[in-house]
């Protein structure tokens, strides 16, 4: 089947543009690096392959999510490429264009935000500029789907796109270069379409084509070409390689525009300039963000959120289990699967299916963020901040989206282009509290903080924030201090979020919350209860002679020091680490409840209002779950920093939870 | 002068960019920020934060050490 490739800077739509091609529903987001992997799907009308990558600037990779576009191209077979260009932003947008077209495969370009062009006062001729840079070109609006099935029709049966080779002359001494380059590989075994394509980017300073070319060639004859015609063109014209291929095709652009845009009025101010004017200004920024975040916590966790998952907790332990007991009694199901279903399925899954509501609350604000072109105002906002502990303001998004859940933080962190700086987001984004571990604080702080609930909760949101500060500096000043902080972030233009993109993003987000609950959750309840109802001397022995008393009993006393050593605490905590919100499950089974009403009485009689804060800070801390660790390994690459991410939290919650309950006690808490 | 003796609001044309950290430099010419370039300075952030700038149409954030690496002449 043919494939076809998505190629485009970031926030111009390429997501939305895949999706109207697709009909899939990928994805969108406002803020570069939404695309973090390349995402495959069928075309509409089923003739070919769409591949969406990472939005990309140039094929010159500076972050790791832009790598993954140029190592696409050195590594992968396709058949022809759909270019999206931002018609508002011709000039900018061009120069991928251009490295593209050098690449030499058949290209199409999708002109999207012709609307925003006019409104902006820029006319386009389509024709003319289709011919100067001899492609097809489709005028599109992805976000409303206007011109889309056109693009479709013509990059799926127009067999051959009218293509002439492209080709820019970079000037005697680079060409010179090339030609000398191109000669040495042409006894390569290359299967790119075009050697003069890698022999300019190598000259342009790409380093992942520069690896590429390293296996092929000798290391030493590469670097003397590079001298060689660096030294070259600076002695003749003063410029360097990368200064003289960009100004080139800067040219290159301009009289390409010259002939095919019309400016037809100058701007007025626009509306993103006015949204600005307050969340991007001096002294309002910080605490405009700071305010919106408050609203955001209060309505997922109190207003709205909190409601919610009462009502649906009553209507589980209630109606639906009595429900369910009359139809088990029905059908004359064994005692076993009677209670294996009513002790253990039914109050280990529902207990975390009660928090649906929130963590969607939840993720849908942050699609919000996302979606509407926030997110990149608050890097900035922080960056003074993160400044100051070695990290940049880019580094607060995968922190914020790890308050949803810590996979996609850590994936999100790929933008950061520093690698150091994207490894310690990455160590410190599992300190965010996901809305996993809400399940738990929210038990325990029903149980033990009344009216202050808000309050404890918050104070754990806040430690996770702090110490995470705390560590960056450390971690910064010691283990990995070699590079520079930089920042450098594109502020889009707002757009007020599509209702339906932000339902679908906030689905994709929550969706694997509830499979969670169904597959892991489901699995693992009824592990447990089995352990529980098993022991040494047979099958329904009492809880406290069960294997799974036993196994609690045999970790509990590590705990002990932290106010928590009874064995229910340890088995908790064991399968806290498949997912935290089984923490909650656990609980219910190994205390024998069916309720959130009746283990709220439970856990009162068991843990003391300290003992209990110094559990929920151990929750917080103690290790990234299972899903986060993997991905931890895959975003990372190294075992070694794996390993290191799973202890140094276990280290720093044991050593917190120790001093809040020792000094407690001390202070006769 | 550089870019960060600009006060809000004042227009400039950038003249140098070479003593830029080059992945700095590098990012801002992806995003059309180069020799000749026309740019405003929309906000700068308290504390030595780091400053908007706008350049044909689109806003770009650059922290202040940056800032004071890019020779502009004023409009």
């Amino acid at each position: 089947m043919m494939q076809i490739a998505l190629f485009g800077n970031p926030n111009i739509g390429k997501t939305s543009l895949f999706n109207q091609l697709t009909g899939s529903y990928e994805y969108v987001g406002n803020w570069s690096g939404v695309t973090v992997e390349e995402k495959i799907g069928l075309l509409k009308n089923k003739q070919a392959k769409l591949v969406d990558l990472p939005g990309t600037y140039s094929l010159n990779p500076l972050s790791r999510d832009e790598r993954v576009v140029t190592e696409f191209l050195l590594r992968n077979h396709f058949t022809s490429i759909i270019n999206i260009v931002d018609a508002s932003q011709l000039q900018r947008n061009l120069h991928l264009t251009i490295e593209l077209l050098e690449f030499g495969k058949p290209l199409m370009i999708g002109l999207n935000m012709i609307d925003v062009a006019k409104s902006r006062g820029i006319e386009i001729n389509i024709q003319n500029l289709s011919n100067k840079l001899g492609v097809a070109i489709q005028p599109i609006i992805a976000r409303t789907g206007k011109g889309c099935n056109q693009l479709l029709e013509k990059i799926t049966y127009e067999e051959k796109l009218p293509q002439e080779p492209f080709r820019l002359d970079y000037g005697v001494i680079i060409e010179t270069g090339i030609i000398k380059l191109v000669d040495l590989l042409y006894e390569c075994p290359i299967e790119l379409p075009s050697k003069r394509w890698l022999a300019i980017q190598f000259y342009s300073g790409n380093d992942t084509v520069k690896t590429y070319l390293e296996r092929l060639l000798n290391h030493a004859l590469l670097l003397e070409l590079l001298a060689e015609t660096e030294k070259e063109l600076l002695e003749t014209t003063g410029q360097t390689l990368q200064d003289a291929i960009f100004e080139k095709r800067e040219q290159f652009i301009r009289t390409v525009l010259n002939d095919s845009i019309v400016i037809t009025h100058e701007v007025r101010q626009s509306l993103t300039d006015k949204i600005d004017r307050f969340a991007t200004n001096k002294y309002l920024g910080m605490p405009i963000f700071l305010t919106l975040l408050y609203f955001m916590f209060m309505i997922t966790f109190n207003w709205i959120g909190s409601p919610l998952s009462d009502a649906l907790d009553s209507f589980l332990s209630g109606p639906f289990t009595n429900w369910l007991e009359n139809i088990l009694n029905k059908f004359g199901t064994s005692a076993f699967l009677f209670n294996l279903i009513l002790d253990g399925i039914v109050p280990g899954v529902g207990g975390v299916l009660v928090f649906v509501p929130q963590i969607f609350i939840l993720f849908f604000f942050i699609s919000v963020l996302e979606d509407s072109g926030y997110m990149a105002r608050i890097s900035l906002v922080m960056d003074r901040i993160m400044q100051s502990i070695g990290l940049n303001g880019k580094a607060f998004i995968p922190m914020v989206i790890g308050f949803g859940c810590n996979v996609p933080g850590i994936m999100s962190a790929r933008t950061i282009e520093q690698p150091k700086e994207r490894l310690i987001t990455i160590l410190l984004t599992p300190l965010m509290s996901c809305s996993a571990r809400l399940p738990v604080y929210a038990l325990f702080a029903g149980v033990f903080f009344g009216k202050n609930q808000a309050l404890v909760v918050l104070s754990l949101y806040t430690m996770g924030v702090v110490l995470a500060l705390v560590l960056a500096k450390l971690f910064s000043k010691t283990m990995l201090k070699s590079e520079a902080s930089v920042f450098v972030i594109e502020l889009p233009p707002y757009r007020v979020p599509h209702l339906g993109t932000l339902a679908k993003s906030t689905w994709d987000k929550g969706k694997g919350f509830i499979k969670k609950a169904g597959t892991f959750i489901f699995g693992g309840t009824v592990v447990i209860w089995l352990l529980s109802v098993v022991g040494r001397s047979g099958f329904n022995v009492t809880m406290d002679d069960s294997l799974l008393a036993e196994l609690g009993g045999f970790l509990a006393p590590v705990f002990a020091p932290l106010g928590f050593g009874s064995w229910q605490a340890a088995v908790a905590l064991l399968t806290g680490f498949l997912a935290k919100e089984s923490v909650v499950s656990t609980l219910n089974i190994v205390y024998h409840t069916s309720s959130t009403a009746f283990l709220q009485g439970v856990v009162a009689d068991s843990y003391t209002p300290l003992s209990a804060y110094s559990f929920l800070v151990f929750i917080l801390l103690y290790i990234p779950c299972l899903a986060t660790v993997a991905t931890i390994k895959k975003e990372t690459g190294s075992m070694k920093w794996t390993i290191f991410s799973m202890v140094y939290p276990f280290i720093i919650a044991y050593v917190i939870s120790f001093i809040i309950f020792q000094g407690g006690n001390l202070l006769g808490l | 002068m550089v870019l960060s003796d600009l006060k809000q609001g004042e227009k400039a044309t950038i003249k140098d960019l070479s003593s830029l950290n080059q992945l700095v430099k590098t990012r801002l010419m992806n995003l059309g920020i180069y020799l000749g370039s026309e740019v405003n300075v929309k906000t700068k952030m308290p504390l030595g934060g780091p400053c908007v700038v706008e350049c044909n149409g689109q806003r770009i954030g650059i922290r202040l050490h940056e800032a004071n690496s890019i020779r502009v002449e004023k409009k």
